[in-house]
């Protein structure tokens, strides 16, 4: 069988083990933290699982890529929407980051790269569940 | 070998005396689950293309739930909470537990021939 065939087949399990790769590194700098990690940096993990999992719930065969009709807006709307929160969870976790490189009394700068690293993997993980689906 | 598995998990946590690595035995609860649910309780659905969205969900839970029974025991020894010996252990435990679960595959691959 071709690559195609076998990133069809695996290509879940990648990404299931990627977003485990990507939370292990978060829950990995947590624990380790001399300070208490407030619950704000929680949330641009949060919300790039979430985004993970908003733009894969899309069935592809729905996307309808003609210029002439006007399609189905509302899925790709939904899809602006998962682009949106990725984006400003990945923005935020890098916010976090300068943040805390700043503030001499917030959490180390390694917990916020663990944030960057796991918003990064979890985002990966989707995009590789994405395109294992053929079409 | 699932009995050897779980005796090193034992072991793990009775030679040092510390209970933590016991957290990895939930992820070994963890892992068989996406079979049960979502495959029919065969692991073949792992090497099949066919299955659709629910079985494509079950194998990204397996991938997840895999490399977080490899996290749990190194997130516990970065903390120091557990002995590095512990950690060696708890990992040769899952990787027994993997080669369990291929036997258990190849053994249902040959029954459907």
């Amino acid at each position: 069988m071709d690559l195609l065939e076998l990133w069809a087949i695996f290509g879940p399990g990648v990404a299931g083990a990627v977003f485990g790769a990507g939370w292990w590194i978060w829950l990995d700098a947590v624990v380790c933290s001399l300070v208490t990690v407030p619950f704000l940096h929680y949330l641009p993990g949060i919300f790039a699982s979430f985004a993970a999992l908003m733009f894969n719930c899309v069935r592809k065969e729905d996307i309808d890529y003609s210029p002439y009709d006007e399609g189905e807006w509302r899925l790709k709307l939904w899809l602006f929407i998962a682009y949106v929160v990725s984006f400003v969870s990945l923005a935020g976790s890098a916010g976090l980051l300068i943040q805390d490189s700043l503030d001499k009394s917030a959490p180390s700068v390694w917990t916020g790269v663990a944030g960057v690293l796991q918003c990064v993997f979890v985002l990966i993980s989707g995009l590789v569940y994405w395109t294992s689906h053929p079409e | 070998m699932f009995s050897a598995s779980i005796l090193l998990q034992i072991l793990a946590c009775a030679i040092y005396n510390n209970w933590w690595p016991m957290l990895s035995a939930l992820m070994y609860v963890l892992v068989p689950m996406p079979c049960l649910f979502f495959g029919g309780g065969s692991t073949q659905f792992l090497m099949s293309r066919d299955g659709g969205g629910w079985i494509d969900a079950a194998k990204f839970l397996t991938g997840a739930s895999a490399v977080g029974s490899i996290a749990i025991p190194i997130i516990l020894k970065h903390a120091h909470m557990i002995e590095t010996g512990a950690m060696l252990i708890e990992l040769v435990s899952f990787f027994i537990f993997i080669c369990t679960v291929l036997c258990f595959h190849q053994a249902g691959l040959d029954d459907d021939w």
